[in-house]
């Protein structure tokens, strides 16, 4: 991870960049476009400028690749390593492929379990009531975390959602910072 | 030994009582082991109880909601979870000292509570490798204090809690002996702190799972470091409760600024000299107080993209800054700031302008 200013630099540098090609390639815009044509170069600028070295980079650039408009913006932006970073992108469904069907095996085995959970419910002890209750909470937040990180769907296990989620939280926060700044400047 | 003896001869006497209360001590530890996750702690503290002379333990076990109190109250686990994080040994021997003085067991002197500090750090100790040796070597001296039994499925379940007690006390003597090498021994291994519950969790797969466990109890500290008000909050679902609201809110305030870079830039293309004066400074100011950063890029990057954007700069100073269209977009932005709440920076940004209109 590198410090967050030289994060905010590179995401500054590469916003203009996309930015600029955004606004030659159109010339008169309706607010709405604008405001998605920024927030798309943004999230694209923040996603290389991560280097496409975490998931949820990469899947906002297979996100945005997938509209033939935006993957030109995106290649543009990316420069050099657009090829690798999109082979990338491109190796991230394949594996999503193999996590769907083992997440469908765990989800099997996860109903034995919580069958098997609900039987010894009835006559278990208040305590290990709770303790099943927290365990549900958690897991629901988990997954709700999983669907706001992009990318959060493929990652299976606990520890690396957890990095991702540091690491996009650093990253969003110098995204505002930047954007902020901007705002206020102009 | 000989006052067990003693004591024993007196126990066969009065063996139905006895007998029942083994059976209820029985249920009671049996159910501890279910319910609590760090068992170990009540198990040894049990055994003391059962070394003491039957008739105080009878007496101790007639009141066993007093008893689960004092195992509760002295060795709560979630505590000892909360401490696993950054190992104290002098803390937890503090803890467990604290914990002779307040107990029950007080009054027996000096002897009952060494047994049940050794016990204890034993068992904070993870030293089960020595419990199988320490069952192997025990002498069958605890035979004299059995009650005699004649229903066949009590047997079975006093020859476990015999299993048990022949543990603890093998463990207690054990310790005895090495109480110091084994908290030298704490401070080097990095899971030592990690506890296993007797005769599990020594296996590769649930060590494993604990390292997994540490693992994600270190991130979350990171988590919690980084989302502002939430180090206080203890407990995973509301501190995930904590780092969702704060995603949301980035992603929300993402959302509005480039809403609001497009309501006031007419073109895509902002003019980039005012960006980067406010921009360095702000970076200076939010994050590197002390350490200089470079204000622009570095040179080399520098030389090569900056010819395009200078020419940039001219043509859009020629053609920026229409005073009556900000004016609009302000006041397009007025009921945006109305209907979603953002933190209150940004709201005090957008809403500055506007109230300095109204004044003039």
């Amino acid at each position: 991870m590198p410090p967050p200013s030289s994060l905010k630099q590179e995401f500054l540098k590469k916003w203009m960049m996309g930015l600029h090609i955004c606004s030659s390639s159109k010339k008169n815009m309706s607010i709405l476009e604008r405001k998605k044509a920024i927030k798309l170069s943004a999230d694209i600028a923040l996603a290389s400028a991560r280097n496409g070295t975490t998931c949820w980079s990469q899947a906002i650039i297979v996100n945005a690749s997938q509209d033939d408009q935006d993957k030109i913006l995106v290649q543009h932006v990316l420069g050099r390593e657009s090829e690798r970073l999109m082979k990338k992108g491109s190796v991230l469904p394949l594996t999503s492929n193999k996590r769907i069907r083992s997440r469908k095996i765990l989800r099997r085995s996860c109903g034995s379990i919580r069958r098997r959970a609900r039987k010894t419910i009835a006559t278990s002890p208040p305590k290990v009531v709770a303790i099943s209750i927290a365990k549900k909470l958690i897991r629901k937040r988990t997954q709700l975390l999983k669907r706001l990180v992009p990318g959060g769907k493929f990652i299976m296990d606990e520890i690396s959602l957890i990095e991702e989620t540091l690491d996009y939280i650093i990253s969003l926060q110098a995204q505002v910072d930047v954007m902020r700044s901007l705002a206020n400047a102009s | 030994m000989e006052r067990i003896d003693g004591t024993g001869a007196r126990s066969v006497q009065k063996t139905p009582e006895e007998e029942a209360t083994a059976l209820e001590s029985i249920q009671f530890t049996d159910e501890i082991h279910r319910l609590i996750s760090a068992p170990s702690d009540n198990a040894s503290s049990f055994t003391a109880l059962l070394e003491m002379p039957p008739t105080q333990a009878v007496e101790l076990l007639h009141s066993p909601e007093s008893a689960n109190l004092i195992s509760n109250d002295t060795f709560k686990p979630p505590h000892m979870e909360d401490f696993k994080g950054r190992l104290h040994f002098p803390t937890n021997i503090a803890l467990v000292e604290r914990a002779a003085r307040f107990s029950v067991f007080a009054g027996e002197g000096s002897n009952n509570t060494n047994i049940e500090k050794n016990s204890v750090e034993t068992a904070l100790n993870d030293s089960s490798a020595n419990l199988k040796k320490a069952v192997k070597s025990e002498p069958a001296e605890t035979e004299s204090s059995q009650p005699l039994v004649s229903d066949p499925t009590v047997e079975t379940k006093s020859a476990k809690r015999k299993e048990r007690e022949k543990k603890a006390k093998g463990s207690a003597k054990k310790s005895k002996t090495a109480a110091n090498e084994s908290s030298d021994d704490a401070e080097k291994l990095p899971y030592v702190h990690v506890r296993a519950r007797r005769g599990q969790a020594t296996d590769s797969h649930s060590l494993a799972e604990r390292a997994r466990r540490e693992k994600i109890n270190a991130r979350m500290k990171l988590l919690q470091e980084l989302v502002p008000g939430c180090s206080k909050i203890s407990g995973t679902a509301l501190v995930l409760d904590e780092i969702i609201n704060h995603v949301q809110s980035l992603q929300r305030q993402v959302e509005f600024l480039s809403m609001r870079l497009a309501a006031v830039n007419p073109r895509i293309d902002f003019s980039f000299d005012s960006i980067l004066t406010a921009e360095g400074a702000s970076l200076m100011d939010s994050n590197f107080p002390s350490i200089v950063t470079p204000l622009m890029w570095p040179e080399a990057q520098v030389s090569g993209n900056r010819q395009p954007y200078q020419q940039q700069w001219h043509f859009d100073t020629l053609q920026q800054q229409v005073w009556g269209r900000e004016e609009v977009c302000h006041n397009y932005i007025t009921p945006e700031n109305s209907l979603l709440s953002y933190d209150s920076s940004a709201n005090s940004a957008t809403l500055h302008p506007n109230q300095l209109k109204m004044e003039l």
